[in-house]
């Protein structure tokens, strides 16, 4: 069995590290400071039909995860494993008057923190972008949901468009190219 | 989104809660608005967050706009318990 030490790591690398080392293992050891970083991988696991089993190392935790009930997607057959994706390609949320959809999308992006199924990436597009930078009412959200394990994007054309390349606060920078193929990989895109 | 010891301004009024955090955000209060959380059972709900160190400030600004909460709660070891109620109804008039 594989072993990784997150251990020293900030959020959201441990959950990072064993999401792709899940890419391609069915089991792993990982080694955990306590805190966030041990319930954020416990929880990311789960949520996935992982099993695991948690147990003390000294200030930390070593944690033994192996497939659960629920047989993982192959990869040779799906490039992404079955995820969902949320498309946001507005700060708000409806055709209705700004300030509304203004408070609708950022209400939504608050709720999520309550879902019981987190998406597994969000990418921003067009005047999406908005609320990953400097400003944004949900940056404080995007950051936990960051660190609970979704990935976050955001258009790197759009960010260069309205000037906010450097004013990226949540997530990181996306092109096209991965833009399309989450799109087309995905089991599902929830687009707002 | 909400830590122990924040405290949670509840309105049931879009409009008054929008013109009320661009009246806090105008002079600079750290506020962030935000939905009710579940606990406090109001559908549709939406609060205002701030620490006990802005209250006084918040509620300053608020009395001042006409534009006080249905209520106020804190959270405290996990439960939400109820710090000022909004004592005239007609001041707190929802749509």
């Amino acid at each position: 069995m594989i072993s990784i030490d997150c251990r020293g790591m900030a959020c959201p690398a441990p959950v990072i590290s064993v999401k792709k080392a899940l890419e391609d293992h069915t089991e792993l050891r990982v080694l955990l400071d306590d805190g966030a970083p041990r319930e954020n991988v416990s929880r990311f696991v789960r949520n996935r039909g992982f099993q695991l089993s948690e147990e003390r190392d000294g200030d930390g935790w070593t944690i033994t995860v192996i497939p659960g009930a629920t047989p993982a997607i192959s990869r040779e057959t799906v490039p992404f494993r079955g995820e969902r994706v949320l498309l946001i390609t507005s700060d708000r949320l409806g055709e209705g008057p700004e300030e509304l959809g203004g408070l609708l999308m950022n209400n939504f992006i608050h709720t999520l923190l309550e879902a019981t199924e987190l998406p597994d990436r969000i990418l921003f597009m067009n005047r999406g972008v908005l609320l990953a930078t400097e400003g944004s009412n949900v940056l404080e959200t995007l950051l936990k949901l960051n660190g609970m394990g979704v990935e976050i994007f955001s258009c790197g054309l759009c960010l260069d468009f309205f000037n906010l390349k450097a004013k990226l606060r949540a997530g990181a920078t996306t092109n096209m190219l991965t833009t399309v193929d989450s799109l087309l990989a995905a089991a599902q895109v929830i687009n707002l | 989104m909400v830590s122990e010891g924040h405290l949670l301004a509840v309105f049931n009024s879009a409009h008054r809660v929008m013109k009320a955090e661009n009246s806090l955000k105008s002079i600079g209060l750290p506020i962030l608005l935000i939905p009710a959380p579940r606990k406090l059972q109001t559908d549709c709900g939406l609060a205002i967050r701030f620490n006990e160190e802005d209250r006084l400030g918040v509620m300053t600004v608020l009395e001042q706009e006409g534009l006080l909460p249905e209520f106020i709660s804190r959270l405290e070891a996990g439960e939400y318990v109820t710090v000022w109620s909004c004592p005239d109804q007609r001041s707190s008039a929802t749509l």
